[in-house]
């Protein structure tokens, strides 16, 4: 069964007095912790999803993605370096053009950039299709058959994002910096070989550590919020956009403010 | 005992009432109706009888055993005992029929992969769709889709199953060729079916017992089967539903002869407002 709430207002009010159910987002965490322990079966090996289904949305997350993510992160990349490297020249120091565009793209830009690009576009397939299996009675037919919904559809594709997430980021990370090295070379003259020296000078475990741990859990989030909306979604066609529309935003928005709290703990931690 | 005993159920989403003392048997071996006009709830009521949905008050019982009140083991084994087709079949559109009619046979037995595999290509030969096995759903006409969903809940050969409108949208050569199937499948394996249908041929082809939902009272007001409650009922929306024909006084219902009023003559008669001559 899903957690509360699918099955119409009375079972909401049921789960929680209505005070504490005016205040918390009752059915949001109760789907939250379901995936958690869900997952933490997974983990012991008892999981019930298909691991042919499995792979389709790894494959549908990963290597489909590639080609925009290429694309997006090679020209922040390279608008970096244009930004960087007008303002840089100024004072004689183009060659920082490469500390510039590997910190930022290391520590922020590659991570957010592929996470947003995966929000528009894996995370709304994901609430469309689980949307789509809600209009059709899949989700019930599932549940009739005893198949539990976050077990069967949720897990998988949480997985899918959780690790394939940090990949994309690490790819994201590597297109970034030949968006860069392009634009120096091709403004500044820099060679690719210094311009390649001069980044492995600037970076830092603690930036690529930073970028990855943001990757993970941007990943996370998708998922989360792109299934939840999917399966939460209104049994008809218009139920399929809003349910899209609203796993977008929400994952966009999300990642922002999760960057926003990353950013306060570096600082904090002073990474 | 009977296989399935609904007792008292009353059925709510949030506050409004959509049905209340719903109570009926379904013997081993018996197609059992559920009939009722568009949203008195046959639907909702299948829905709580395999699960989907808690009923607001009352039980329903699989061989003396409550649904509602036993754990989720009892719960799990409770469901094994039945099979359910939906309105829309509901076959899971990223995989294969066979995958389709697989899955429940990988849930509720303990075959190995070529046994399920084997299971599912005879199950899918009986609905005549062997062919058709390694297609997706979104590749099917409504007919083979409701076929395949037939073959997906018998697939286990449960000693129950839950029909949701089957015939509907379908031509009536389909229409009857499901009818058949399930003629065939009491036959061979002496399930009970449970069938929710606005089909009167249907109905009064196969139907052995049932019972008639009324939206206006929310509550049953007719139990027995389709030809008898046509033989017998006296409650003028059962014979309207039986008979195709509106009750009298009914919104709607045919004018006699002497409320006729001809067309041209009401539309002459129709006073012409600001609006209509201001409209281009």
């Amino acid at each position: 069964m899903l957690p509360t709430g699918r099955r119409g207002p009375s079972q909401t009010a049921q789960s929680a007095s209505p005070m504490l159910a005016s205040i918390l987002p009752t059915r949001p965490v109760a789907f939250f912790g379901h995936v958690l322990i869900s997952g933490a079966m997974a983990l012991r090996g008892s999981w019930r999803f298909r691991l042919k289904d499995l792979g389709r949305v790894t494959a549908d997350c990963s290597g489909r993605a590639v080609p925009i993510v290429t694309v997006v992160n090679v020209l922040v990349g390279a608008i970096l370096a244009f930004v960087g490297a007008v303002q840089l020249v100024k004072f004689g120091a183009g060659i920082y053009v490469a500390d510039l565009v590997g910190i930022a793209v290391a520590r922020e830009m590659a991570a957010i950039i592929t996470a947003v690009v995966m929000a528009g576009r894996t995370g709304a397939a994901f609430a469309a299709e689980l949307a789509t299996m809600q209009a059709n009675e899949e989700v019930d037919a599932l549940e009739v058959l005893g198949l539990n919904a976050v077990d069967f559809l949720v897990l998988p594709r949480v997985i899918a994002l959780l690790f394939m997430m940090p990949l994309l980021y690490v790819y994201g990370c590597v297109t970034g910096l030949l968006g860069g090295m392009i634009v120096a070379a091709g403004m500044l003259s820099i060679s690719p070989a210094a311009y390649l020296d001069r980044t492995v000078l600037a970076l830092d475990w603690s930036h690529l550590t930073l970028g990855f741990s943001k990757s993970f859990v941007f990943g996370a989030l998708i998922g989360l919020v792109a299934c939840y909306f999917g399966l939460y979604a209104q049994r008809n066609a218009a139920g399929v956009g809003v349910a899209t529309t609203n796993a977008v935003v929400t994952s966009i928005v999300g990642i922002i403010v999760l960057d926003a709290i990353f950013a306060v703990c570096a600082n904090a931690l002073g990474i | 005992m009977a296989l399935l005993r609904v007792d008292g159920l009353e059925m709510r989403f949030g506050e409004r009432l959509i049905q209340s003392g719903v109570s009926f048997e379904v013997e081993p071996g018996t197609i059992f109706a559920i009939m009722g006009g568009s949203g008195c709830g046959k639907s909702t009521l299948l829905k709580h009888m395999v699960g989907l949905l808690r009923p607001a008050a009352g039980s329903v019982a699989y061989n003396g055993v409550d649904y509602w009140a036993a754990d989720d083991a009892t719960q799990s084994k409770l469901r094994a005992a039945f099979g359910m087709l939906f309105q829309s079949a509901a076959l899971w559109s990223s995989m294969t029929l066979l995958e389709n009619v697989c899955l429940p046979l990988e849930q509720h037995t303990t075959m190995d992969e070529a046994q399920r595999e084997a299971r599912a290509r005879e199950v899918l030969e009986w609905v005549d769709l062997a062919q058709f096995a390694e297609f997706f759903p979104s590749d099917l006409s409504g007919g083979m889709k409701k076929r395949a969903g037939l073959a997906r809940a018998i697939a286990t050969e449960p000693p129950l199953l839950f029909l949701d409108e089957p015939s509907a949208g379908l031509d009536p050569i389909s229409s009857k060729r499901l009818d058949d199937l399930m003629l065939e499948l009491r036959r061979r394996t002496g399930a009970a079916v449970v069938l929710v249908s606005h089909e009167l041929p249907s109905l009064f082809a196969i139907a052995d017992d049932g019972i008639f939902l009324d939206a206006d009272s929310k509550q049953p007001i007719a139990h027995g089967s389709p030809r008898a409650l046509l033989d017998a009922s006296s409650h003028p929306t059962v014979r309207a539903f039986l008979t195709r024909e509106e009750p009298p006084g009914a919104v709607g219902a045919s004018p006699t002869q002497a409320e006729r009023t001809p067309l041209r003559s009401s539309l002459a008669s129709t006073p012409v407002t600001d609006d209509d001559t201001a409209s281009p």
